[in-house]
């Protein structure tokens, strides 16, 4: 009997914890959960939640944070899993396709969203329809330290090089001056889903020209040895292989070693975006000012890729349509709103050095040098859109880069490499 | 009378290890069967639905060549771990018990990696590696320190067989010290008036007495090695290019990052099934020679 007893109040004792932890709130007031995988900006967005909750006393925002590097994917997954999914997420453009039918389509109509500029609109469509919508842009190319390329080329234009025996030409300079001409990020998610993404990505200015290649790799109609940009960026990479400041030991890989050089001067050019400001700029000793050189694939100086940088949106906001209530929904539509497009709201993105891709931001914001350059490619139109990556299952770049850094230490040769990647596509589903 | 003797006994056995039977169902049975079940099916981590696939997934299992690969990779890191490891640990066992000075500080010394997590240890190591080891090469002149041990795909899987010895060798040790103490002070005596000295009277004594030492340390290492994850992504997370990656790191890139739940999970249980055969063989063999005093 007394077992009995024992067991009646340890089950209502779980009982009573489970329904405890669902809770209830009072009438009217409405709970959102927010999902972040834009570890380095936590606090930012506690900030913003903790505000918005000051001036809408009824909408309370809990922040689920990641950490850098942590399983955030992983975790996501288990949060919808469990029926704990998010009412509002930033995600990557590429995990749209994953949780495509547990997203809000957005309507093109509301109001609010005229302030977006039309490329940041289409950041967040997957098959016609508008799933997220960004909050920050970036981009990628040769990055270089100007100071230490002035020291060499006064006067340097980075618009002089547009071909690539002019780059040729600048890095023998660079070179015969004693100082290193370049250098590459040993990991497989630079090489791989920066530098051969271009090769992608220049098949056109639009999504469809990049996805239509790659469903070409991977139904075999194409192979990618056969393909003059591929060949083309492989030239180039070739070059930027003899010239690695890291040629010693170019797999090490160390982001805060490779960004500490590169601030330090060790260097004239790395291939890396402007996101490494945020390691950058916390560094004591780091020259401030960088410009961007694009990488050239051919020498046709008119041909598309050779003046252009890469500009994206890596991530962008969706709201939860399965497990969310209406009004949390609508709630955090508002929430959006504010976030996105009030000044209250966009002054947070831009003190944590964000480049917002809305129309109404406010024009004296300044950036770092990094972002400024990039922001110069954008507003002139000269940007490679690396949309079609949005479209590929999430080790794509993981394998392809493996493959790259395989070649980069002269392990394959540029045939086996190829043959390589044709067979890693060959392995893949069209999407 | 007996029934409710029967109902008692139930009841005393449900009080004292009902919560921990709970707990052991929900975090390990059920999810093991879930799992099994998953390996039919179609899913990908996330969609609510999915569809039966039958023996699918085994198939893609067996025909993946870089689980293969990477499967052959593990079995030649769990097999020159788990004798380093215990060689070294025995070896550490012997000294420490023979008497020598500050004994018990050094074993102290030596059980301390143990208390480390495999993440930090990782970390700690990847440090060591990629910074201490090259400054040390390129001071003082040595060629095969100038580069880090974690960007060469041969000495990249030694660096991780290096971090695992010494992570486990420290734990291992206090078994095999336990074995030592342990054998009886008269077979011992009975051995040295016998006039068995030295390497004799450690193997034709000391080691057939301290089989179940051998055995437990032997499932132990074979056990944890073949499930390494934790050391295997902080300390090379499979670089370079893939080339250090483990089956069971393999296990979650597929399930997680390649979104193939079903496959990844079937790789999952024919890891487990190869892990059961080969510990519960090396038991069942070892078992065999252990000595009854």
């Amino acid at each position: 009997m007394k077992n009995n007893r024992f067991f009646a109040f340890m089950l209502t004792l779980m009982l009573l914890t489970t329904m405890i932890s669902v809770g209830a709130t009072a009438e009217g007031d409405v709970k959102l959960t927010y999902y972040s995988t834009s570890a380095e900006v936590n606090a930012m967005f506690e900030e913003m939640f903790e505000r918005y909750h000051e001036i809408n006393p009824n909408v309370t925002i809990e922040l689920i944070p990641t950490g850098v590097g942590m399983g955030q994917q992983e975790q996501l997954q288990s949060l919808f899993a469990s029926g704990n999914a998010p009412t509002f997420m930033n995600i990557d453009p590429a995990n749209i396709l994953d949780y495509q039918d547990k997203l809000m389509v957005f309507d093109e109509d509301t109001e609010w969203f005229k302030y977006l500029n039309p490329d940041a609109i289409e950041a967040g469509r997957m098959d016609g329809l508008v799933y997220g919508l960004p909050f920050s842009t970036q981009g990628y190319a040769l990055c270089y330290n100007k100071r230490v390329v002035e020291s060499v080329i006064p006067d340097f234009d980075p618009a002089s090089i547009n071909t690539q025996d002019a780059l040729r030409a600048f890095f023998e300079t660079l070179d015969a001056a004693g100082v290193p001409p370049t250098m590459i990020h040993g990991a497989n998610w630079s090489v791989g889903a920066h530098y051969l993404g271009l090769v992608y990505a220049v098949h056109g200015k639009d999504t469809a020209s990049g996805l239509r290649f790659i469903e070409s790799l991977i139904d075999g109609t194409m192979k990618i040895a056969d393909d003059p940009l591929f060949q083309g960026y492989m030239d180039t990479y070739d070059l930027l292989v003899k010239y690695n400041y890291r040629k010693d030991d170019p797999l090490v890989g160390d982001i805060n070693a490779d960004d500490q050089a590169f601030a330090n001067g060790e260097c004239a050019t790395f291939f890396m975006g402007d996101w490494m400001w945020t390691i950058i700029g916390t560094l004591e000793s780091k020259d401030l000012e960088y410009g961007f050189i694009p990488v050239p694939w051919s020498n046709d100086p008119t041909a598309f890729g050779n003046t252009e940088v890469v500009v994206s949106m890596p991530k962008v906001m969706c709201i939860e349509v399965t497990q969310s209530t209406p009004e949390q929904q609508a709630a955090a539509m508002e929430v959006l709103e504010w976030m996105l497009t009030s000044a209250e709201g966009q002054e947070y993105f831009i003190q944590a050095g964000f480049s917002m891709p809305y129309n109404n931001v406010r024009e004296d914001a300044s950036y770092n040098s990094m972002t400024q350059a990039i922001a110069e490619y954008s507003a002139v139109g000269k940007t490679i859109n690396i949309g079609c990556f949005t479209y590929l299952t999430g080790d794509a770049w993981a394998k392809t880069g493996d493959m790259m850094l395989k070649y980069t230490v002269g392990a394959i040769d540029r045939a086996e490499l190829a043959e390589e990647i044709d067979a890693f596509w060959k392995t893949q589903t069209k999407q | 009378m007996r029934e409710s003797s029967l109902v008692k006994r139930g009841g005393y056995f449900l009080a004292f290890s009902g919560l921990s039977l709970f707990a052991f169902l929900c975090v390990l049975v059920i999810p093991f069967l879930y799992g099994f079940f998953l390996t039919f099916t179609d899913w990908n981590a996330i969609s609510d639905t999915f569809s039966f696939v039958g023996l699918q997934n085994y198939r893609t299992v067996f025909t993946d060549k870089e689980f293969l690969r990477q499967f052959l990779v593990t079995l030649r890191y769990v097999a020159i771990s788990a004798i380093l490891c215990n060689v070294v640990a025995f070896t550490l066992a012997y000294l420490l018990t023979s008497g020598i000075r500050g004994q018990n500080l050094l074993r102290g010394g030596f059980f301390v990696p143990n208390l480390i997590g495999g993440i930090i240890l990782g970390y700690i190591w990847k440090f060591m590696f990629a910074n201490v080891f090259t400054q040390i090469g390129k001071a003082w002149g040595i060629d095969w320190l100038k580069t880090s041990f974690l960007t060469n795909p041969d000495r990249a899987i030694w660096a991780m067989i290096i971090v695992t010895v010494w992570q486990y060798a420290g734990y291992l040790m206090m078994i095999y010290i336990a074995g030592f103490v342990g054998i009886p002070k008269d077979v011992q005596e009975a051995a040295d008036i016998d006039g068995a000295h030295g390497f004799r009277k450690l193997f034709r004594v000391t080691i057939p007495l301290m089989i179940p030492s051998f055995n437990i340390c032997m499932f132990i290492t074979l056990s944890r090695t073949f499930m390494t994850y934790d050391l295997n992504l902080s300390l090379t997370n499979g670089a370079p290019y893939g080339s250090t990656q483990l089956a069971a790191m393999h296990v979650y890139q597929k399930a997680f990052m390649s979104k193939q739940f079903g496959v990844g999970q079937a790789e999952a249980i024919v890891l487990f099934v190869v892990v059961a055969l080969i510990s519960v063989t090396q038991v069942l063999l070892n078992k065999k020679r252990e000595v009854e005093v």
